[in-house]
């Protein structure tokens, strides 16, 4: 009896249209990609003076890429307790192989991606593509950038050390300033009295379940959105060119995909280059007894805010008449600042339109030149110098001690 | 805490300010201390001073305090007691508000003394110097050390009184009988136990043990008594301040640690007064002040406000001053540099030393002028301290060769240790500039200081193997130290090398996209494209 003949693995449909069709065939059929790659054919992004804002979204969505993937390489090694995250960190830039690279990255990525975040909404608000039917575009995009500083604040305690430690004690001691519910935001924050081991674990709950998992939704939300709505035209296009079906434009796929890649590729060498010139430096690790350091400051992104509180007295309208605590003001103003973003699609009424929102402009234009001279009158502030009779001697630098 | 042991008595004796009070003058005078809750503390029964004789029981009432009776003790001069010979067993003296003070009210009122008159102005007793004075917080006023009724408001009336008395007025009482009169209460353990649970009470009996007291048993008033230190300037100045008597721990006192020096300057440094004054048959140069203020002690208490570096008293006593010994000078700087002399002591070094007459420490380091050390002290080199005694062909003392190369090694190896921490130090500080993470090993290299420290410290038993080890210990940490550093700079070249490399192909990928992207057409919109805004 001869032996039974081997089936053709190879059906002969796949034969005759070629492995490359039959494979992608296989993936089409079975995940329905059929309809994406009718969406990526059908997605054109305008072409006009500006549109290297849209480069924006994309090289957001980039970092946001690297920080899920160099923080997950950190976290591999991280240990978030106050005995050994110094410890961890410190062992990551000395001793895991390319540890330094990632954490590096990490930090400078986020730094960046907080930069282009506050440039895309800047942008947005510039061309007015927040208008109908896209608010809930720009309520997610708002909400993002919530998120990504939160991101910032807690990622920035991680290393546990010294100007950490203090910045958030300072941070989160605003907190306390918010009217009625001050007391309880500041315990939830810290998870206690004080800045201690349950304000790290908390933090980095935060820093790696709470805040990825939301900014995930938000960013499939945000990037539906953009698909659903399409990208949106500039006004003056439309007028120029009679409707937005008119305008020039360019395929998503491979033009506009390629155009993004250069600044992918771009932001790839930028951190790169930073991470290996200026690697982010690790401090000495915290000391809740020790001295405040004499230049806490929080990350820039923070410092209009940080300036602001510290500018505003103690009390208004003055000493005498304590009506409020400057502190409470100032945060009820951000607050208010906050929700007045939050509301711009609601506020321009003309948006639709197209008539001028030379109110809201103005408040835009005032407030944007508050952050930029508040940031750089705290980073022109020099910090108080300590008298030299309390400056720790040098371990090594004294060789000529007395014995 | 120590001025707290002097304070009872004495403040009020000062001839420059003495009080015109006219009660009779009291030689036991009571310390009738005035608490806040004007308990009556009631005169003493006869006690002496602790060195002669214990103190008797003091009265029974718990609420008095019992001041010791005033006794001239037996070596004091007789030419410097003629009032306290005179002066009584007891005498009890009942508390009078500082309102119905007769001593207060006319002593401590500016308008009452012309200040144009220095021999009158000097009466006036700014009242608030007088009550920053510890006795005047304890209790005590004027009538408790001057005697005298301050009931009386007749202004002469107190002057005639036998129980009045002050310092230089009269002959009743002579700066001579100062020590003596404090130490009737400062000697006095029970009577000193109301103000103090442990107080020290043996100020008296070091005090004739001192150069001063010793010269003032020769009849030489021109030497310091309590009053010389401890009360604040007073004399004629307008801006003067006398009864103003602090605690040692007061910065305001002369006698705060700061100030020690200062006020023994005032007599120290004055070439007049240490005229024709010998020790060890050399005469008092007067340039100990300056010399100690220029030495590491000084510089560090005056210049960097280290309270634990040493001043006058720290060396030569308070009460007791006198110069340490030859013998005694290791033990006086072992007082705080333990270690050092502890290994000194067991040198061979020590002994020939002593035979010869070298005062120990000072032999090298001096005494007052003591300079910050350094490693060149070591050697022999011109300026060290070995080729003094140790130098080819001009030994002394029988020093010998061997001692020279043996120094010779100790200097070379604790250089070496130096430098090698010196370059690990240099290495991780320009590692640390270039932003590589080198905490870790900056740390570690305290642990090659301490070693060189323990080194220099070994130094002082002369022993080559003994340095050697703790040399050994700190050059082992530099070695570990120094090769991470390196590693750090190697890793820092190594990151920009491989940036350069990376970005290569960065650069090649996006001027293949640019390429592609300039000749990729780009089509038009599909007719069916939607019209969104």
């Amino acid at each position: 009896m001869s032996p039974a003949k081997p089936e053709n693995p190879i059906p002969d449909e796949l034969k005759a249209q070629g492995w490359k069709e039959a494979v992608k065939a296989f993936f089409f059929e079975r995940l329905g990609l059929d309809s994406a790659a009718a969406l990526a054919a059908h997605k054109r992004v305008p072409i006009h003076s500006r549109e290297l804002f849209y480069f924006l979204g994309g090289m957001a969505l980039f970092l946001f890429g690297i920080q899920v993937v160099t923080g997950i390489l950190l976290s591999l090694y991280y240990k978030p307790s106050p005995d050994q995250a110094f410890e961890s960190v410190r062992s990551i830039v000395t001793e895991v192989d390319f540890g330094w690279l990632f954490r590096s990255i990490h930090s400078w990525s986020a730094n960046l991606l907080i930069g282009v975040l506050f440039l895309h909404i800047l942008t947005t608000y510039i061309m007015r593509a927040y208008r109908g039917p896209r608010e809930f575009t720009w309520w997610t995009g708002v909400a993002l950038l919530g998120v990504f500083m939160t991101f910032g604040f807690s990622g920035y305690l991680l290393p546990w050390n010294q100007l950490a430690y203090f910045a958030t004690s300072v941070g989160t001691a605003i907190a306390e300033n918010v009217p009625v519910i001050g007391k309880y935001l500041l315990l939830m924050a810290r998870g206690g009295e004080n800045v201690t081991g349950d304000t790290l674990a908390r933090f980095y709950a935060l820093h790696v379940v709470i805040l990825p998992l939301t900014a995930l939704a938000l960013v499939g939300v945000h990037l539906y959105l953009v698909q659903k709505h399409e990208i949106s035209v500039p006004q003056d296009m439309i007028k120029k060119y009679g409707s937005a079906k008119k305008a020039p434009s360019m395929p998503f796929v491979p033009h506009f995909l390629f155009r993004d890649m250069v600044g992918w590729y771009l932001a790839l060498g930028i951190l790169a280059a930073l991470a290996a010139l200026s690697p982010t430096d690790l401090g000495q690790k915290a000391d809740p007894f020790g001295s405040a350091p004499p230049n806490i400051k929080p990350e820039w992104y923070f410092l209009f805010m940080f300036q602001a509180l510290k500018d505003l007295p103690a009390y208004l309208p003055s000493e005498n008449h304590k009506w409020i605590e400057g502190e409470t003001l100032g945060i009820l103003f951000f607050g208010f600042v906050g929700l007045i973003v939050a509301m711009v699609p609601l506020l321009d009424r003309g948006a639709a339109s197209g008539r001028p929102r030379r109110v809201l402009n103005f408040f835009a234009a005032v407030f944007v030149a508050f952050i930029i001279f508040m940031t750089a009158r705290s980073l022109m502030m020099k910090p108080p110098q300590n008298p030299p009779a309390q400056a720790p001697p040098a371990a090594a630098a004294n060789p000529e001690g007395t014995s | 805490m120590k001025t707290t042991l002097f304070l009872l008595t004495f403040a009020l004796l000062s001839g420059w300010a003495g009080l015109a009070g006219s009660a009779a003058f009291n030689p036991e005078p009571t310390a009738t201390a005035r608490s806040a809750d004007d308990k009556k503390l009631a005169a003493p029964a006869e006690t002496k001073p602790a060195e002669s004789k214990p103190a008797e029981k003091p009265t029974e009432k718990p609420a008095e305090i019992t001041p010791p009776a005033s006794k001239p003790p037996a070596s004091k001069p007789a030419e410097t007691k003629p009032v306290a010979a005179k002066m009584p067993a007891v005498i009890e003296i009942k508390p009078i508000p500082d309102a119905d003070n007769s001593c207060i009210i006319c002593h401590t009122t500016p308008d009452s003394w012309d200040p144009k008159d220095p021999s009158q102005y000097k009466f006036y007793i700014p009242a608030d110097s007088i009550k920053n004075d510890l006795h005047w917080r304890k209790g005590l006023r004027c009538q408790d050390c001057h005697g005298g009724d301050p009931t009386m408001l007749d202004p002469k009336a107190h002057q005639a009184k036998d129980d009045f008395h002050t310092v230089n007025r009269d002959g009743r009482l002579s700066p001579a009988d100062v020590p003596d009169f404090c130490g009737r209460c400062h000697s006095n353990i029970e009577y000193m136990r109301h103000f103090n649970p442990s107080p020290r009470t043996d100020q008296l009996a070091e005090y004739w043990t001192s150069g001063h007291g010793k010269h003032l048993k020769k009849g030489d008033v021109n030497v310091a008594t309590c009053i010389s230190c401890h009360d604040q300037p007073h004399g004629d100045a307008i801006d003067r301040k006398p009864h103003g008597i602090r605690p040692v721990n007061e910065p305001a006192s002369p006698v705060y640690h700061t100030k020690v020096a200062e006020t023994c300057k005032k007599c120290h440094s004055d070439k007049e007064l240490m005229k024709g004054r010998m020790y060890n048959g050399k005469p008092l140069l007067c340039d100990e002040y300056d010399n100690w203020k220029k030495s590491v002690h000084g510089k560090a208490l005056l210049e960097k406000g280290d309270l634990s570096a040493p001043t006058c008293n720290n060396c030569h006593g308070n009460h007791g001053a006198a110069p340490p010994q030859m013998d005694s000078v290791a033990n006086a700087c072992g007082a705080c540099h333990g270690k050092i002399a502890a290994l000194f002591s067991q040198t061979k070094m020590r002994h020939k030393f002593e035979a010869v007459g070298l005062p120990g420490c000072a032999a090298c380091h001096g005494n007052h002028e003591i300079r910050q050390p350094s490693d060149d002290f070591l050697g022999m080199k011109q300026g060290a301290f070995c080729i003094r005694c140790h130098e080819p062909g001009k030994e002394k003392y029988g020093a010998t060769l061997a001692g020279a190369q043996a120094a010779e090694a100790i200097h070379a190896g604790l250089a070496q240790l130096k430098n090698g921490i010196l370059h690990a130090d240099e290495t991780l500080a320009e590692a640390e500039r270039k932003g590589m993470e080198v905490s870790e090993p900056k740390f570690n290299l305290q642990k090659a200081s301490d070693a060189l420290t323990n080194a220099r410290t070994q130094v002082h038993s002369f022993k080559v193997d003994v340095v050697k080890k703790a040399l050994g210990d700190g050059e082992s940490v530099v070695k570990e130290v120094q090769g991470k550093a390196d590693h750090a700079l190697e890793e820092y070249q190594y990151r920009r090398y491989w940036l350069a490399v990376s970005l290569v192909p960065i650069l090649i990928v996006i001027g293949l996209l640019v390429l592609y992207i300039r000749v990729l057409p780009i089509p038009e919109k599909p007719a069916d494209a939607s019209d969104e805004s």
